[in-house]
């Protein structure tokens, strides 16, 4: 037997998942007469099936079936606003008390609450197979950590920099990489952009918290995230990737929207005319791009993204054009002539990605 | 391939926490572990309390606003033509906005008045003078002001119009005589040790981070002048220790901000050019005679 390393949380819910689904389909064939196992063969699939979700159930207490897993969105959910709630509780207390302190005394419990918070983070993540008390104790560690820079910062008068935001962006991927959580990789990939744009920004001779006013500066971190999933494979992080593709795409697509209705904003030393005519197109190109590429890839994420943005792009030029001038029952019209014509191209887009009919059989 | 274990990530995210808190404080300690950068010993007017409405209800914490101003000709007569924490000073001229990093241009089309009037701040070091010439004009001219409007006034008895401008000229007198702060913006660069050079009294000119962004006077004819805003600071409230926040206790359970003199801090800067308050007094009610005057005469 090889010796395959242990699956992750995600892994191996879409294992169950799966059993699920090759338990109905089997079901299904067998009541149309096409399969028949005989019973040697179906107790070894039946022994192998309990075996793997017993094993599943007690590493990471997966959803056996869907009303488990109804059950754990609404579990998913709570647990995410317990965690928010729980990490601003965080910000109130030490506010309302810090003032009581002296200087050595607030420092140490900074610090203090850090590590406490961090390392109970670590300690309930080998206890916790649900993994919803691992992730509030998560975001709580991480947001004493800001509050510990921030506080910092206040009690000594540092002077505020983007540089704070690099050991957050580190603390934040360092949870959402041990305990497999997305909320604190979205918290860490906003503290990169932040902080690539600010030093951007710098190179021009910007102060830094005025970098985000020249939306190209988000360009270079749209690359760079779009780039990573593509450079380290997240195959244990199933959902990792998605994320990175997701905010490289909202650096590109955002700033492009801004600027084709701003062009005064640009770097570009050009007529702001020009400039937005130049964005709008290019809005248009890169957002086609995207859906092709997410396409060919089997990347939902950025096809989502790329028809989100082609059809804001889209929609905002006909507003700019026509919403004065049209009847409002024309202008709707077109609004929705032009939902189905999307329609139709995604529809051909779909056809063309699609493996040809037999593709795959034995 | 080495295994991610939980040991190897509690150690890298306690080196994380440890580090990065070594840093900041070992920044603070060298910022104060020279002799002050500068040393001013500023009144309530300079270091104001936080507005009670403003005021966090529940942060227990206290920090003091650094209130300055700037020589701004183009302000109103009711603020002595002296804008507060913010503004676009005489003597920031095209030759100094240059200085700063700012590409001047032509200023004599359209497109270059807009491509001057686009560039984003830049961080400066800003020079702040306590109770100086600056100042000495800001009082001058409220109270010029207030006789002008006085006797006016008294010209044209009845008058509500006039009545009503004669106590807002004295009102601003007040103002300028007791609360409005004595720290203005005099010149800015981008070298500390040449600007100290410039200006060696430690305990009267104080350096410190700021921002500084293009504006334009006469904005739209073709005789526009480059000149900037000098639009923030980078440290504009400092925060109180726990040890010095008593003689301030009772002045922040009373009234507003700004209503006078109730207490003088001595505020030093180090050389990160980051400031903190080492020292707060007291100052007794004057009961009789002028109230003590911490830099210029009045």
């Amino acid at each position: 037997m090889t010796d395959r390393p242990a699956p992750s949380r995600v892994e191996a819910q879409q294992r169950v998942d799966d059993i699920r689904t090759f338990q109905d389909e089997l079901a299904r064939l067998e009541d149309e007469g096409i399969l028949r196992l005989d019973p040697a063969q179906r107790a070894a699939i039946q022994a192998h099936h309990a075996s793997l979700r017993e094993q599943f159930s007690t590493l990471f207490d997966v959803d056996r079936d869907s009303r488990a897993k109804q059950l754990s969105l609404g579990m998913r959910v709570a647990s995410f606003l317990g965690a928010l709630a729980l990490a601003t509780s965080v910000f109130f207390l030490f506010y309302q008390f810090w003032g009581h302190f002296g200087e050595t005394a607030q420092v140490a419990i900074l610090i203090a609450s850090s590590l406490a918070s961090f390392g109970l983070t670590i300690w309930l993540q080998a206890r916790d197979a649900t993994g919803y008390f691992t992730k509030l104790a998560a975001l709580v560690a991480f947001a004493c950590f800001v509050l510990n820079i921030t506080m910092l910062g206040q009690i000594f008068n540092i002077t505020p920099s983007d540089k704070a935001l690099l050991p957050w962006a580190a603390m934040a991927f360092l949870l959402a990489y041990t305990c497999d959580l997305r909320l604190l990789l979205a918290a860490g990939i906003c503290c990169v952009i932040a902080w690539v744009q600010a030093r951007v920004g710098t190179w021009h001779g910007i102060y830094w918290l005025h970098a985000g006013e020249r939306p190209e500066n988000f360009f270079p971190v749209a690359a760079l995230l779009f780039i990573f999933p593509l450079l380290v494979a997240h195959r244990r992080f199933p959902g990792f990737a998605p994320l990175y593709r997701v905010f490289g795409l909202l650096c590109l697509f955002i700033p492009m929207l801004i600027l084709s209705h701003w062009g005064r904003v640009s770097h570009l030393d050009l007529d702001p005319d020009l400039i937005e005519g130049g964005y709008q197109v290019a809005g248009f190109v890169a957002a086609a791009l995207a859906i092709w590429l997410g396409a060919r890839r089997g990347w939902p994420e950025a096809v989502n993204t790329g028809i989100v943005f082609f059809v804001i792009f889209l929609y905002t030029k006909f507003y700019q054009w026509w919403w004065e001038i049209m009847p409002k029952y024309l202008f709707f019209l077109v609004v929705g002539l032009a939902a189905v014509l999307i329609l139709l191209i995604l529809k051909r887009l779909r056809r063309t990605f699609q493996p040809p009919a037999g593709e795959g059989a034995p | 391939m080495t295994k991610w274990t939980r040991g190897r990530t509690l150690a890298i995210g306690i080196a994380l926490i440890v580090l990065t808190n070594a840093v900041a404080l070992g920044g603070a300690w060298w910022n104060r572990s020279a002799t002050p950068e500068s040393a001013l010993t500023l009144s309530e007017r300079e270091l104001g309390l936080p507005w009670r409405s403003l005021r966090f209800a529940e942060d227990s914490g206290l920090s003091l606003n650094l209130n300055w101003r700037v020589g701004d000709r183009e302000a109103g007569e009711f603020v002595s033509g002296y804008t507060f924490n913010g503004g676009t000073p005489e003597w920031l001229d095209a030759a100094h906005m240059a200085a700063l990093g700012f590409a001047p241009g032509d200023l004599s089309s359209d497109r270059g008045r807009q491509r001057y009037a686009r560039q984003l701040p830049r961080e400066v070091i800003l020079v702040m003078e306590l109770g100086g010439p600056m100042w000495q004009r800001a009082l001058a001219r409220a109270r010029e002001d207030a006789g002008r409007h006085a006797a006016a006034a008294a010209a044209n008895v009845g008058s509500k119009q006039f009545a009503d401008r004669a106590k807002r000229a004295g009102d601003e007198l007040a103002r300028e005589e007791n609360s409005n702060s004595r720290l203005f913006v005099i010149d800015a660069g981008l070298d500390a040790r040449q600007l100290r050079e410039k200006y060696p009294d430690r305990s009267r000119f104080l350096l410190i981070h700021g921002t500084v962004r293009p504006a334009l006077r006469d904005r739209g004819s073709d005789a526009a002048q480059a000149t900037g805003y000098v639009s923030r600071i980078r440290t504009g409230r400092i925060h109180v220790p726990h040890a010095l926040r008593g003689p301030l206790e009772s002045a922040r359970g009373v009234g507003e901000p700004g209503s006078g003199d109730r207490f003088s801090a001595e505020l030093l800067v180090g050389r990160r050019l980051e400031p903190w308050i080492a020292d707060v007094k007291q100052v007794p009610k004057a009961a009789d005679g002028p109230r003590a005057n911490h830099a210029g005469e009045f």
